[in-house]
């Protein structure tokens, strides 16, 4: 190590950094430790470490190794366990005492990051570290411009997008690769509270700025805070709030089997059988309401046992040898599965009445409207509410497969899109959950696979990871990983991610609201990240449960308050009744 | 009886005696004995109320001595050198502390005296081996422990000489060691650097080799430190002593209240049935009890070699009193060289500061001045490397070919090691 002090010569600095403590004399590749002057630095903290690098033509070169503190340890050789045993028990202050106080040795772990040639003039660009830190060596603690300037020119991101501070230090702000967000992926994930809708409104809201057409599917309504605010926020963009309308493709009636088959009864081969004749024989026109189809579904296989039990043979050519009872099992079913939908439709309508001051449209057909749902300076949240997974994920599949194919066939129709898919577990189950089959399982594969080719984006946001399909979180690039309690979460984390490490999966279930670890092509360097909070873009409607409040204020309806006086008027009138009792 | 069984460390010498002597009857017979003894003793002390009670509230105690500033001392030595040389890397420390402070200025752990290289001066017969390796070894012994005396009171000089305003200072260990086996004609004497380092206003004579002895520059630090501002306290954790009950049993022949034949006699006893002060105090003292300290004589000159006999006298008398700082522990030694002024008050500290070990009851500054005061491994490690090559050129510039091999042989070889151990029952490939 040379005497002279190597970063501080750095001419691009813009302040002498710190020295903050010696590297300890063991040092690997991929760590080091280091004794810290006390209050110097504390964990998550990036910091530098001067050493020497072999090069390939047998030089020997100066470089800034980059590292991020993952634990500190603090011991006092001189403070003995009994002594602070009998200061506990005699409520004695250590201050009183002739105990030391002064002696507490903090050891540091740090993991690298990388390093850079410190060379004049040269860019400050992370590569891998190949050779171990130097033991013996200064540890700097660098400015807090040096360490943005860092962070964000190794980003080689055009359109670079702010979304917080470092946790460690405040004053650093972190930007990240709005470029690789939109082409390559995010999977989002941390439990209840963790701050998921917090990243999800940043990254929204940074995409508006950049006109980026977005689609947002909402099936709590977390997002419906955008369309009321963004509008005075982004008065010249289009904020479209739509609820959807069940439809398939006219040449995709496998859709519609599948949703059939998983709402209805069970049914047995022939039942099959005359399931997909009806489906066969009874045109679907594209961009029709599906419930009002398996309406006439029903209809027709109720005349056609009519038919048979009236041994007619009137248009039943190719299903002739099915029995009249077997039909009425798939007209039974058929209704089944009408009743369901158009129950979850009712329900996703209640919903919608609870925010009567926001506009909801139906969506308009993919297929022959694409322009409708995605365009420069448009946001379109489909609101879900309502409907269940399997249907939610026919709806999704529908609809994405429909933009993505009018992106990947003529990529003049609709301009690229980035996709918000909230509680991505319903859309993507894993096959453990015994979910296979879901039609957006496939539909979300082939965009995670080849979006990127055609400027199809997705951000998957998950409180469960676990119970992700596995293989579309490994075709994710990027990682935004907020607190994670559930241990089996913890795991999934562990082994979709490269390169991640016990100690950071500690980190996961004490991050605050908010916090999280930014990973992948959007930041080379993992980070550990506040997420800006975006308050002027939440649900005043959905706001923090306030159930304690509700309930003080609780007063029963009319209708509660008849239904008790009656109920107590007949329950004396039980009572009085003797004969009631003799029996 | 009962304190007897009670007692812990008295339950360990009865094992330890119980496995020697297996009868029965002789287990019967050392408790006898013991119980015995233990009356006797507690007649003594109780007529000569030696036995005092210290108060010890922990909370409102620390509340109030907070402000004191205290010093406790403690030597360090590394210990693995080569066989025929003395300690080359020697050093005291002073854990200085002063509670109500805050920051550097509350705590100080401080390299009182230092030093690395030779002790002893090279003319004497420092590099010989002798033809015994037992007396070899015991003359290393001495030379370290020597070593080790010296600079832990050269730290207590140090503080004296510059007039520390302490309000107490402690020494790890006796005030006065017997310095009788040190008196032996082939003890090296100090090299003059040494001893300039280690006593600042010793004027070393050019004339008289033996004012570089040990035991010259031991009395003098001893001397010096009786003029102390502030109290000074040697405090010894395991006693096998005898001093004290020795000198009640004289103080009782001197008084006439006890026959010389039975001082004799008892005396004797005492050695054959491993009585000493740490375990029979044990029993006397109940805990936060301690015994006022008695004046004894540490050095014996019939047990001296040749002309220094005549030194022995030189040195003062030392106070020794105990003090039991906890139920389960026998007592610790504490010595000065003159009768505490405030005598409660001081022993009271010390019963505090062994509150803070609950267990160990140990002061708890001299526990934290010993681990200080250690010398690592790697500091040591370093230091020899140093030494080897002195060693070398020492040897080279004597031109004694024999000198010569065993230096370079101790530079080339660390020693014998547990790697060139023969592995046995695995074939190594």
């Amino acid at each position: 190590m040379s005497k002279e002090n190597i970063i501080n010569k750095m001419t691009k600095l813009s302040s002498p950094w710190a020295d903050i403590g010696t590297i300890l004399g063991q040092t690997s590749i991929s760590d080091y430790m280091f004794y810290l002057k006390k209050f110097k630095a504390k964990k998550g903290d990036i910091v530098a470490a001067e050493s020497k690098l072999p090069t390939g033509e047998g030089k020997v070169i100066n470089v800034i190794v980059w590292g991020r503190i993952m634990e500190i340890i603090s011991t006092n050789d001189f403070l003995p366990n009994e002594a602070t045993k009998e200061l506990t028990e005699e409520n004695i202050n250590i201050q009183d005492t002739i105990l030391p106080l002064t002696k507490n040795d903090s050891i540091c772990t740090v993991k690298n990051l990388g390093y850079t040639e410190n060379v004049l003039g040269k860019k400050m660009e992370l590569i891998p570290l190949n050779y171990p830190v130097s033991p013996g060596g200064a540890v700097k603690y660098p400015s807090s411009q040096d360490l943005s300037k860092l962070l964000n020119a190794d980003m080689k991101s055009k359109n670079p997008i702010f979304i917080g501070n470092l946790v460690a230090r405040k004053d650093v702000d972190v930007f990240v690769s709005a470029d690789n967000m939109v082409s390559r992926h995010v999977l989002v994930i941390g439990m209840t509270g963790s701050g998921k809708s917090v990243w999800v409104r940043r990254a929204v809201r940074e995409l508006m700025e950049k006109q980026y057409p977005i689609l947002i599917f909402d099936p709590h309504g977390d997002n419906l805070g955008i369309v009321q605010k963004a509008k005075k926020l982004f008065p010249n963009h289009k904020i479209k709030l739509f609820y959807p309308k069940i439809s398939a493709p006219k040449n995709n009636k496998e859709v519609i089997f599948t949703l059939i088959e998983r709402l209805g009864n069970k049914l047995t081969e022939p039942q099959y059988e005359f399931l997909n004749w009806l489906l066969m024989n009874i045109e679907y026109e594209t961009g029709s309401n599906l419930i009002d189809y398996i309406k006439i579904l029903v209809q027709r296989s109720n005349t056609a046992a009519q038919n048979k039990r009236n041994k007619s043979s009137n248009g039943l050519q190719g299903a002739s040898h099915t029995g009249a009872s077997t039909m009425g099992v798939v007209a039974r079913s058929l209704r089944k599965v009408e009743k369901k939908l158009s129950e979850m439709e009712q329900s996703n309508k209640s919903n919608m009445d609870k925010f009567p001051h926001l506009k909801f449209e139906e969506l308009p057909d993919p297929y022959s409207q694409p322009e409708k749902i995605i365009a420069k300076s448009q946001v379109s949240i489909l609101y879900l509410k309502g409907y269940e997974s399997l249907p939610s994920s026919t709806i999704v599949s529908i609809l994405l497969e429909s933009l993505f194919n009018h992106r990947s066939v003529s990529t003049n129709v609709i301009p690229p899109f980035f996709t918000v898919l909230e509680e991505a577990q319903n859309f993507i189950p894993s096959k453990s959950e015994g979910q296979d089959g879901y039609p957006s399982v496939s539909t979300i594969k082939k965009i995670a696979t080849e979006g990127r080719k055609f400027g199809v984006g997705l951000m998957l946001v998950s409180q469960r990871p676990y119970r992700l399909d596995e293989t579309v979180c490994s075709q994710m690039n990027s990682y935004i990983i907020l607190r994670l309690k559930n241990e089996r979460d913890q795991n999934f984390v562990k082994k979709t991610m490269e390169n991640w490490d016990n100690e950071e999966a500690k980190q996961l279930p004490n991050f605050a609201n908010g916090q999280g670890i930014v990973s992948g092509q959007i930041t080379n360097i993992p980070l550990t990240v506040q997420i800006k909070f975006d308050d002027d873009l939440t649900n005043d409607d959905i706001g923090d449960e306030d159930f304690i409040n509700d309930v003080k204020k609780w007063e029963d309806n009319y209708v509660t308050k008849s239904k008790k006086i009656l109920s107590s008027q007949f329950d004396k009138i039980f009572k009085s009744d003797q004969r009631g009792k003799t029996q | 009886m009962s304190s007897i069984n009670n007692n812990s460390s008295l339950f360990k010498e009865f094992i330890q005696n119980a496995v020697t002597s297996p009868s029965p009857k002789v287990q019967k017979n050392f408790m006898e004995v013991m119980g015995s003894i233990v009356q006797i003793f507690k007649k003594i002390c109780d007529e000569e109320k030696l036995i005092i009670d210290l108060d010890y509230q922990g909370k409102d105690y620390w509340k109030k001595a907070k402000g004191f500033k205290s010093c406790f001392v403690d030597g360090g030595v590394y210990s693995n050198f080569l066989s025929s040389t003395a300690p080359f890397a020697i050093r005291a420390k002073s854990f200085i502390i002063e509670p109500e402070k805050s920051g550097k200025d509350r705590e100080k752990f401080e390299d009182t005296v230092g030093f690395f290289g030779d002790l002893y001066d090279p003319n004497n017969n420092i590099y010989d081996l002798s033809e015994d390796p037992y007396e070899d070894n015991q003359l290393l012994t001495k030379k370290k422990d020597a070593a080790r005396i010296t600079f832990e009171m050269a730290a207590v000089v140090r503080h004296v000489y510059n007039k520390q305003n302490f309000k107490y200072c402690f020494l790890h260990g006796p005030l006065q060691t017997p310095i009788m086996p040190f008196s032996g004609p082939e003890f090296p004497l100090f090299k003059k650097s040494v001893v300039k380092n280690i006593i600042p206003f010793f004027k070393v004579n050019d004339e008289n080799n033996h004012e570089r002895h040990f035991i010259n520059i031991y009395l003098n630090s001893i001397k010096f430190i009786q003029k102390a501002k502030f109290p000074i306290y040697g405090i010894v954790e395991r006693t096998g002593s005898t001093i004290y009950l020795r000198n009640l049993l004289i103080k009782a022949v001197k008084k006439g209240v006890l026959a010389e034949h039975d001082y004799d006699k008892t005396v004797s006893l005492i050695k054959r049935y491993k009585i000493n002060d740490g375990n029979l105090f044990e029993l006397i003292l109940k805990n936060c009890q301690a015994l006022k300290p008695i004046e004894v004589e540490k050095q014996i000159p019939s047990k001296a070699w040749g002309e220094w006999q005549n030194q022995m006298d030189s040195f003062p008398k030392v106070f020794v009193g105990y003090i039991k700082t906890n139920k389960n522990q026998s007592p610790i030694r504490i010595e000065s060289l003159t009768y505490p002024k405030k005598l409660n008050e001081d022993y009271e500290y010390i019963l505090a500061c062994s509150k803070l070990l609950p267990s160990y009851g140990f002061p708890v500054g001299l526990d934290i001045v010993d681990k200080a005061a250690r010398i690592p491994s790697w500091l040591g490690k370093t230091a020899k490397g140093y030494y080897l090559k002195y060693y070398l050129k020492i040897a080279l510039d004597g031109n004694d070919k024999n000198t010569i091999t065993s230096a370079l042989k101790s530079i080339s070889h660390g020693g014998r090691s547990w790697q060139n151990r023969p592995k046995a029952g695995k074939v190594s490939k």
